[in-house]
Parts: structure tokens; C-alpha cells; sequence
């Protein structure tokens, strides 16, 4: 433990993104504490200060814009199951927010900022918010910018919690007439996924499937695999859908990953079942009126 | 530069809250956690420590009435909030209803885990008085028991329920 470690609990966002700026290296964000405390508690980091965003209301809430759901990184997993504004415009989201592990004392404290900075590969709701094509607002010394969540996911090295902020999560509401769901293999009720998918399916007027399907807990990243399933959807329209899956599972996941979940072989072959498992399901959950 | 760093930054924070009722007020270590603030400034040693790492939910508390990890919350940022630990619940001679279940079912063993299990059986049943087996598991996914294979458990939960009910009407 660093004894001489400062905190700081800025009350505006100008001053946060000031002080960040100023400190240089050694500054950490911290707001709910679950990603970061347990390294504080075995020493494996050490900042030189905390700033703790806590107060900042500026991340606050949870807002109806021009560009869809403004929700405040401060919001916590529990407020996203319970909104109503984000339980009856997002429902995706709503449902893989219960689905993060911990249990309930982490579903009070973490938040959706937190769980986006952290970038973990297990962690539940990034293949929901990138299937949900969620955007994220940053602030730095040079203002605010909106950019796209996979964006973020493509830096390795991203500043966000060191020398910028993630503020606010703005996700276009879902088409009401789409049928949504969010597949988690899991050993117990609070753990980590060894697979996940997230899929969003809406039937086009020409009676063709639009699918959104991204996979996590496989790679490094979550692997949006609504690209190319498309591109094979619109080549090979009358192969059996589930094969059309497993074929872009195979073609896309280069990379799996192997810890005690599972090696990569199972991973991947896990990825291909909870995908496919979550496009059924969403496509029962599309309504025909 | 606008801001005032020296006003901004501390090295150590004067952390004024409540615990179990008692207002409290003390300078603690910006690295501090809820739990060793709990344990070893306050010498409530019955929140338990079993991980650090937000694994086991020993160390479960409340903060304004929503269940936490003590061990993975910084007790800096639970200023003027109130903290409610398992000294708070219930007295020995008037047990809490959700104790009383807990013995009347052998919710527990050693009892390493009961003070989270505890504490967020009474989070469930505040807001979901009647629970399925499946709500009950689900509210206890963030408490690990090593001894009970979490059966009597749940079913301690169960009694609670019809107790906690019981007890509120009776106040009522
Ligand atoms: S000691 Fe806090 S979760 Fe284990
Ligand atoms: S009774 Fe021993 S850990 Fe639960």
C-alpha cells in the first residue's frame, strides 16, 4: 500500500477533468469501487491519488434525448434493472444488467461506467450495449466528444479513468416490434459467463431477418458477429439459420481465450451455443401483431 | 490552472456518518475500506472478512438500507451515509425475525458467512416480502456459505419471510 496515496472528490466536472490534466500519471478514477478495490486491497495498485467522481452530478441519471437513453456512468446495475424509461425503451439492457455477477451487493454499488472503463472479458452487458449500438460521451482538457462504444473497445490502451471521464452512455431506443435476448452460460448463479450473446432480431417488411448478435466471454473483446452473419444471410438465403451461426462463430472467432471457465476450444464451440441459443430466443420474442 | 489542488486533494479525510444509529466522526486513510474502518476503527467485528476481493459477502453491510461489500466499498465515499452492520440488528435477549428464522432452521454452521447472508436476507424481504426459491437464491448469489450447501439456508429465508410479515403486522 502507497501510505502517502491523496484523494480528491471533485464537485463539478471542469474541476475533475482539471485536476485529471494537472496530475498527469498517477491519478486513478474510482466511483463504485468493485473493479478497483480489490487491486487496492492486495497492493496490486497504487495511485498516487484517488478521485473519487462520486459527487459529480453531471453522471448522474437517467435522461429521454433527441439521441436516445442518456445514462449517467455514475448509474448503478441495479437502477438500470429497475428504470422505467430504461426498462420499457431498453429491455435488453435492463435483463443483462441482472444478469452481472456478484450478487445483489454488487448490483447496488458497481456501475455502468465502471463496468465499460473495466473492459473485462467476462463481464456482462458490453455485448448488449454494442448490439444496442450504445455511444459513450468523454470528457478531457479538450471538452466533451461523443464517440461510438466499440471505438473504445479497439484502443487497448484507452485514457478513460486516468486522463479522461467517461460521462453519460447515450443508446438509441429499440425498435418495439424487435424480439430481444442475452444467453449467459454460467458454473453458479453469480459467476462470471464462460459464453454470452446478446442478439436483437427484427423482422424487415420483406419478411428477411435483421440480426444484431454480438459474443462475449470468448476473446479478449466481445466479437460483433452482425456483419458478417448479414453478408451470409443475404448469400445463402435458404441454408438453415443455426448453420449460418455456426458458420460465422467459426470465421470470425480467431482469438479465443482460455482460463478456468474453459480453454479456448470449449469457449469458442460455447460461443457458437449461447448465440444461437440467444437469436432463437429473440426471434420467439418478436411480436407478430 | 483553475483549480486549487491543495483545496482539492487530502491525505487523509475526515469521514463523518452513521453507524447503527450512532452518529461518528473520524480521519481515516484515503485507501481505507468500509470493512477495516468497521473492524478495526470501530471494533465491529462481527461484519466478518473473508476475501478482500468482493468474492464471498462475509463482509456484507448496508449503506442507506441497500446491501454492499464492505471490503470493495472505500469508507470515504460513504460520507453522511448511514451504515447498518449485523450489531445493529437485533439484540440477544430480542432477536431480529430474520435471526430468529436463521436459528430456528440452522441457516448456518460455523456461521462464518451469516452476517452477509443476514443482512441481505433482510434486503430481499424489505422488498420482495413473499420470494420464490429462485428470488431467494438469486438474492444470495453474493454470499458463498462453505458448510451449509446453502439448503437450511434457504430455508431459513423462508421462515423469515412468514416471520418478518408476521412482525411487521404486529408493529403495524
Ligand atoms: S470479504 Fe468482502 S466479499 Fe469477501
Ligand atoms: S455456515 Fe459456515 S460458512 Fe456458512
Amino acid at each position: 500500500m502507497n501510505l502517502r496515496m491523496q484523494y480528491a472528490r471533485p464537485r463539478k466536472l471542469d474541476q475533475a477533468t482539471e485536476l485529471l490534466d494537472a496530475l498527469g500519471t498517477g491519478a486513478m478514477v474510482i466511483a463504485g469501487g468493485q473493479e478497483l478495490m480489490p487491486y487496492l486491497n492486495y497492493g496490486r495498485i497504487s495511485p498516487s491519488i484517488f478521485m473519487d467522481i462520486s459527487g459529480l452530478a453531471e453522471l448522474e441519471g437517467i435522461e429521454e434525448t433527441a439521441q436516445g437513453i442518456s445514462i449517467g456512468a455514475l448509474t448503478v446495475h441495479r437502477q438500470i434493472q429497475i428504470n422505467p424509461v430504461i426498462n420499457s425503451a431498453l429491455p435488453l439492457l435492463s435483463f443483462a444488467a441482472a444478469q452481472i455477477g456478484g450478487g445483489r451487493q454488487v448490483h447496488n454499488r458497481g456501475t455502468i461506467g465502471g463496468n465499460i472503463v473495466a473492459m473485462h472479458a467476462l463481464y456482462d452487458i458490453a455485448p448488449a450495449l454494442i448490439a444496442l449500438r450504445a455511444q459513450i460521451e468523454v470528457a478531457g482538457n479538450q471538452g466533451l466528444r461523443t464517440v461510438p462504444l466499440t471505438e473504445l473497445l479497439v484502443e487497448t490502451d484507452h485514457d478513460l479513468g486516468t486522463k479522461t471521464l467517461l460521462t453519460r452512455i447515450v443508446i438509441p431506443a429499440m425498435d418495439p416490434a424487435s424480439g430481444w435476448a442475452y444467453e449467459k452460460l454460467k458454473i453458479t448463479e453469480g459467476s462470471y459467463g464462460s459464453a454470452n450473446a446478446a442478439a436483437i432480431v427484427l423482422r424487415k417488411p420483406d419478411g428477411d431477418l435483421q440480426v444484431d448478435l454480438v459474443v462475449g466471454a470468448v476473446a479478449e473483446q466481445p466479437v460483433d458477429l452482425t456483419g458478417p452473419l448479414s453478408e451470409r444471410l443475404r448469400d445463402n438465403p435458404d441454408t438453415d439459420l443455426d448453420e449460418q451461426i455456426d458458420a460465422v462463430c467459426q470465421a470470425v472467432i480467431t482469438d479465443p481465450i482460455s482460463d478456468q471457465r474453459g480453454h479456448a476450444e470449449y469457449r469458442k464451440a460455447m460461443a457458437c451455443v449461447v448465440a444461437k441459443r440467444a437469436v432463437a430466443a429473440a426471434i420467439k420474442k418478436i411480436k407478430t401483431s | 490552472m483553475a483549480v486549487d489542488m491543495q483545496e482539492l486533494v487530502e491525505d487523509s479525510v475526515l469521514l463523518q456518518c452513521r453507524v447503527n444509529e450512532t452518529p461518528c466522526e473520524e480521519f481515516i486513510h484515503p485507501t481505507t475500506s468500509l470493512l477495516d474502518f468497521l473492524r478495526e476503527n470501530l471494533l465491529l467485528t462481527g461484519t466478518h472478512m473473508g476475501c478482500m476481493t468482493g468474492h464471498c459477502g462475509a463482509c456484507t453491510v448496508m449503506v442507506d438500507g441497500s446491501i454492499v461489500k464492505s471490503c470493495i466499498t472505500l469508507a470515504a465515499s460513504v460520507q453522511r451515509k448511514k451504515i447498518s452492520t449485523i450489531e445493529g440488528l437485533g439484540e440477544k435477549e430480542s432477536l431480529h425475525p430474520v435471526q430468529a428464522a436463521f436459528c430456528e432452521e440452522s441457516g448456518f454452521q460455523c456461521a462464518y458467512c451469516a452476517p452477509g447472508m443476514l443482512l441481505s436476507t433482510v434486503e430481499l424481504l424489505n422488498e420482495t416480502p413473499d420470494p420464490s426459491d429462485a428470488e431467494i437464491r438469486s438474492a444470495l448469489s453474493g454470499n458463498l456459505c462453505r458448510c451449509t450447501g446453502y439448503q437450511s439456508i434457504v430455508r431459513a429465508v423462508r421462515t423469515a419471510a412468514k416471520l418478518y410479515t408476521a412482525d411487521k403486522e404486529t408493529q403495524e
